[in-house]
């Protein structure tokens, strides 16, 4: 007799090789209805963008197959993305359940593209996302993204501008062009509060922020004012990129934000008549770090004309040409990048939060 | 190179109507008594940037300078506003931890 009670126990073998736990146990399996030889239940997943979505989904399916008595299966796929539980100063950003800013220590490193196109990723795979441009001293979201409109103003606060999906906002928005952003300190800091609290995001599972170059007052300030789920650094694999960004690792360490992975961009060459690869800036940088700080490399990128050209022309190339394997190796960073979301954020739940009752 | 697991503290509330207690999560606890903490204000106008010298003077701080709040900062200090209306300093967890060996 197949009832509740036989179909979780049957469950409880698949285990979600990221967060290493049962997916009964996770929660992921909800709706379950029995009907004598007919089974039926939803697969509520952490991240639309999940890396093994459908690995998952057939190994639930196996596993009720395989219960004596049940003839038929259907699993419905869901997610739901679930908040940095760190609460403090979340009044800033309500609505915003993950921040993760893209950071690379030296600059001209593709750390722009690269956040555009995990933001355009995670977008085509479900999520509701946002990208906020704070490279203040170089903004070039407006172009990568396309957008041709400017923000505004919407009930005391800036409406952003949505390109293919996501909702944008970039300092370059505010300043006239040709002008430069000549700041000290305390302003860049408003700025960025501006930007962060002064913007209608709305309901967000992600919004990815690209920071400028370095380890400067735009960081500091975020890694105060709000809770960051993790940073994501960008390196090419040369070392004279890979010792700088090793200084921005060192800065979220100190400041307690957590590193969520490293894309390595420009990569290598690859021959598109020979598919021979050339390692134009060396090889092994992400990995070095990754090794030696101990998080993961979310993806290599290969250097690419239609990078640049896409990049360039408004339209990152995980929209039009995903099937190339730049574009391919984004969707695959964005992928790893939800996953490790969602396993700082199970382990942050399980961690003890500090309590301020003074 | 794994960084080493830093102190972070669990609770940080009254131990009386001034003092502060700190609950860690390795199990420690401790009483900071309010003027104690005032005078280790690690600000750079409590304490020179460069040498490390302090500049704060002792016998300007009221003997009953409290805390009147404490915010978080980000995900690794504390700003205490004190009753005195000095509030630039940003006590991280491992200055604190390492205040106990002086209390």
């Amino acid at each position: 007799m197949v009832n509740q009670e036989t179909v979780q126990d049957a469950l409880r073998v698949v285990i979600d090789p990221d967060l290493r736990r049962d997916i009964v146990s996770l929660g992921f399996v909800q709706n379950l209805k029995v009907h004598a030889d007919r089974v039926a239940f939803t697969l509520k997943l952490t991240t639309p963008a999940c890396p093994v979505k459908d690995e998952l989904r057939k190994q639930a399916e196996d596993a009720v197959r395989s219960i004596p008595g049940v003839e038929a299966v259907e699993v419905d796929m869901t997610a739901e993305v679930r908040p940095n539980p760190g609460a403090i100063g979340r009044a800033m950003l309500p609505g915003v359940k993950n921040i993760i800013p893209v950071a690379s220590g030296k600059g001209g490193v593709g750390k722009s593209t690269v956040s555009a196109n995990l933001a355009v990723a995670l977008r085509q795979a479900g999520a509701d996302v946002g990208l906020l441009d704070a490279d203040v001293y170089g903004p070039s979201i407006p172009m990568i993204m396309g957008a041709t409109e400017r923000p505004m103003p919407s009930g005391g606060k800036i409406q952003p501008v949505v390109c293919h999906g996501v909702p944008v906002i970039s300092s370059g928005f505010f300043v006239q062009p040709g002008q430069a952003v000549v700041w000290r300190g305390p302003m860049l800091a408003k700025m960025v509060e501006q930007l962060l609290a002064g913007v209608n995001w709305g309901e967000l599972d992600y919004l990815v922020i690209d920071l400028p170059p370095g380890t400067g007052d735009v960081q500091l300030t975020l890694c105060q004012r709000i809770p960051l789920t993790g940073a994501v650094i960008v390196t090419t694999p040369q070392p004279v990129a890979v010792n700088i960004a090793e200084k921005a690792v060192a800065m979220f360490n100190q400041l307690k934000t957590p590193v969520l992975g490293v894309v390595e961009n420009m990569s290598y060459w690859e021959s598109s008549k020979t598919g021979e690869r050339e390692f134009i800036f060396g090889a092994g940088g992400a990995d070095r770090i990754s090794l030696k700080w101990d998080f993961p490399v979310l993806g290599k990128v290969p250097l690419a004309t239609t990078v640049r050209e896409t990049s360039d022309g408004g339209r990152p190339i995980v929209l039009d040409e995903p099937e190339s394997p730049a574009a391919v190796a984004f969707t695959e960073c964005a992928q790893n990048l939800a996953a490790q979301v969602s396993i700082h954020n199970l382990k942050s739940e399980t961690d003890d939060l500090v309590k301020i009752t003074f | 190179m794994r960084a080493p697991e830093p102190p972070r503290p669990i609770e940080i509330g009254r131990a009386n109507e001034h003092d502060v207690k700190i609950r860690w999560k390795d199990g420690a606890e401790a009483v900071y008594p309010a003027r104690l903490l005032r005078l280790e204000c690690p600000c750079a106008n409590c304490v020179d940037e460069l040498t490390g010298r302090k500049l704060i003077q002792e016998g300007v701080i009221a003997e009953d300078v409290h805390p009147a709040g404490i915010d978080p900062v980000g995900r690794y200090a504390i700003q205490i506003y004190w009753s005195d209306g000095h509030q630039t300093g940003i006590y991280t967890w491992e200055r604190l931890y390492d205040l106990m060996r002086k209390l």
